[in-house]
């Protein structure tokens, strides 16, 4: 029974850690609206401002992969 | 017009074509249900050899992976040369993608980094081929699928189903039942970038050409952008604050190997498991879509790992009072 417990409590940890995803959700999302607005006011540089946008995307996501990988310890290493 | 017919005559050929795939795919799910391969965040063990200076050495399937994906960087190189060699003055087919992507990256590290371009181009490109080959790794069939079966690994034996034949003096085992009767398979090969080890190193590998490409442009002074002491008696308020910002920027160098290490760690290893999860719920027809994803995000982790790559080196070149200048 009491193995059950620790599983569970592994479960809420791994999911309580992936909460920490929505930040990055937050971040992508502004990246892509201010990148899209640029494009629209700006057509001509548009492969510049993909170039940075995706360069910021992956700033953004990192920060949500580290909730990720903390998450996917939890459940498969501890 | 000839050829407008021909081609929409294809069409309907190959229309019917996946339709067949689809109809084998449900019949072949339900005869052999799918296998949720062992999830473990190590690379596992495969076979220990003896090096002659190293000693004891023990092969995972992720050295395994990044063998393959040498090859076939090695394959690839030679076309390449081959190609050159003969005097083709376009390229086609692979050598033309090749040709296109390296332009590409030139092109980038030109405007980027100015004069110091071409030196950290090769880096660049070097990451970038390497990053991109070992995580297309993953879209290969048999890959995390494929290995080695230990029934040890499995907690409730008795529910699963084994079946068994033999080739030879080899034995074959499929496993059916519950996704967890699966955990005994050690795949052949798993995705390197799975492995913190690869990813770790080539960061190291990358944060280290960094500070070596600063020092040859900026020389001694280089180190004055981490112990900055140039301010400190001149006017003591600021250089203090000046010798703590660049102490800061000194921890930072630290924290770009992680960043740089767990980005593509995590998102290829988070990649890898929904292909199995997704495989294991639905294994008709989804996994495609996901296989296209994963596509797309090995394709991105890998020219983010190689710009970012490029940005720090561009940034090593550029010594701060030269910034101030301007």
């Amino acid at each position: 029974m009491e193995g059950d417990i620790v599983q569970a409590a592994k479960l809420i940890g791994a999911g309580l850690a992936a909460i920490g995803v929505f930040g990055g959700g937050i971040g992508v999302g502004l990246a892509a609206l201010g990148a899209t607005q640029a494009m629209g006011r700006n057509p001509d540089v548009a492969g510049t401002i993909q170039t940075n946008m995706i360069l910021g995307f992956a700033f953004a996501e990192a920060t949500s992969i580290y909730a990720l990988v903390v998450a996917l310890l939890i459940l498969f290493v501890f | 017009m000839e050829a407008e017919k021909k081609s929409r005559w294809r069409w309907g050929v190959n229309r019917w074509i996946v339709l067949v795939l689809i109809v084998l795919n449900f019949i072949f799910a339900r005869q052999f249900p799918p296998i949720a391969p062992h999830v473990q965040l190590p690379a596992e063990p495969i076979f220990p050899i003896t090096l002659p200076v190293v000693g004891e050495f023990v092969v995972t399937n992720t050295i395994i992976a990044t063998l393959i994906a040498d090859v076939v960087l090695f394959v690839l190189a030679f076309f390449v040369w081959r190609s050159i060699r003969r005097g083709n003055q376009i390229l086609t087919g692979i050598t033309g993608v090749v040709e296109a992507l390296t332009d590409a990256l030139f092109s980038l590290s030109e405007s980027t980094a100015g004069k110091w371009g071409k030196s950290i181009f090769v880096w660049m490109a070097t990451i970038v081929f390497l990053v991109l080959i070992v995580n297309w790794t993953e879209l290969i069939p048999g890959v995390d699928s494929v290995g080695l079966f230990e029934a040890d690994h499995i907690a409730r034996p008795e529910e699963c189903t084994f079946d068994s034949f033999y080739i030879g003096s080899l034995e074959i085992v499929s496993v059916g039942g519950e996704p967890a009767c699966s955990a005994g398979v050690i795949p052949f090969v798993r995705v390197a970038s799975t492995d913190l080890n690869f990813t770790i190193a080539l960061a190291i590998i990358s944060v280290g050409a960094t500070q070596m490409i600063g020092i040859r442009a900026l020389g001694v002074s280089y180190f004055t952008k981490f112990f900055n002491t140039k301010t400190l008696f001149t006017a003591p308020m600021f250089g203090v604050i000046n010798f703590l910002v660049s102490l800061l920027e000194a921890i930072l160098e630290f924290a770009k190997i992680l960043s740089f290490g767990f980005r593509l760690f995590g998102n290829i290893f988070a990649g890898s498991i929904l292909l199995f999860v997704v495989g294991t719920l639905a294994p008709v027809f989804l996994q495609s879509g996901v296989l296209l994803f994963e596509w797309f995000v090995g394709i991105i982790q890998a020219i983010v790992f190689g710009l970012l790559t490029l940005i720090f080196m561009s940034l090593a070149t550029v010594s701060h009072s030269e910034e101030e200048g301007h």
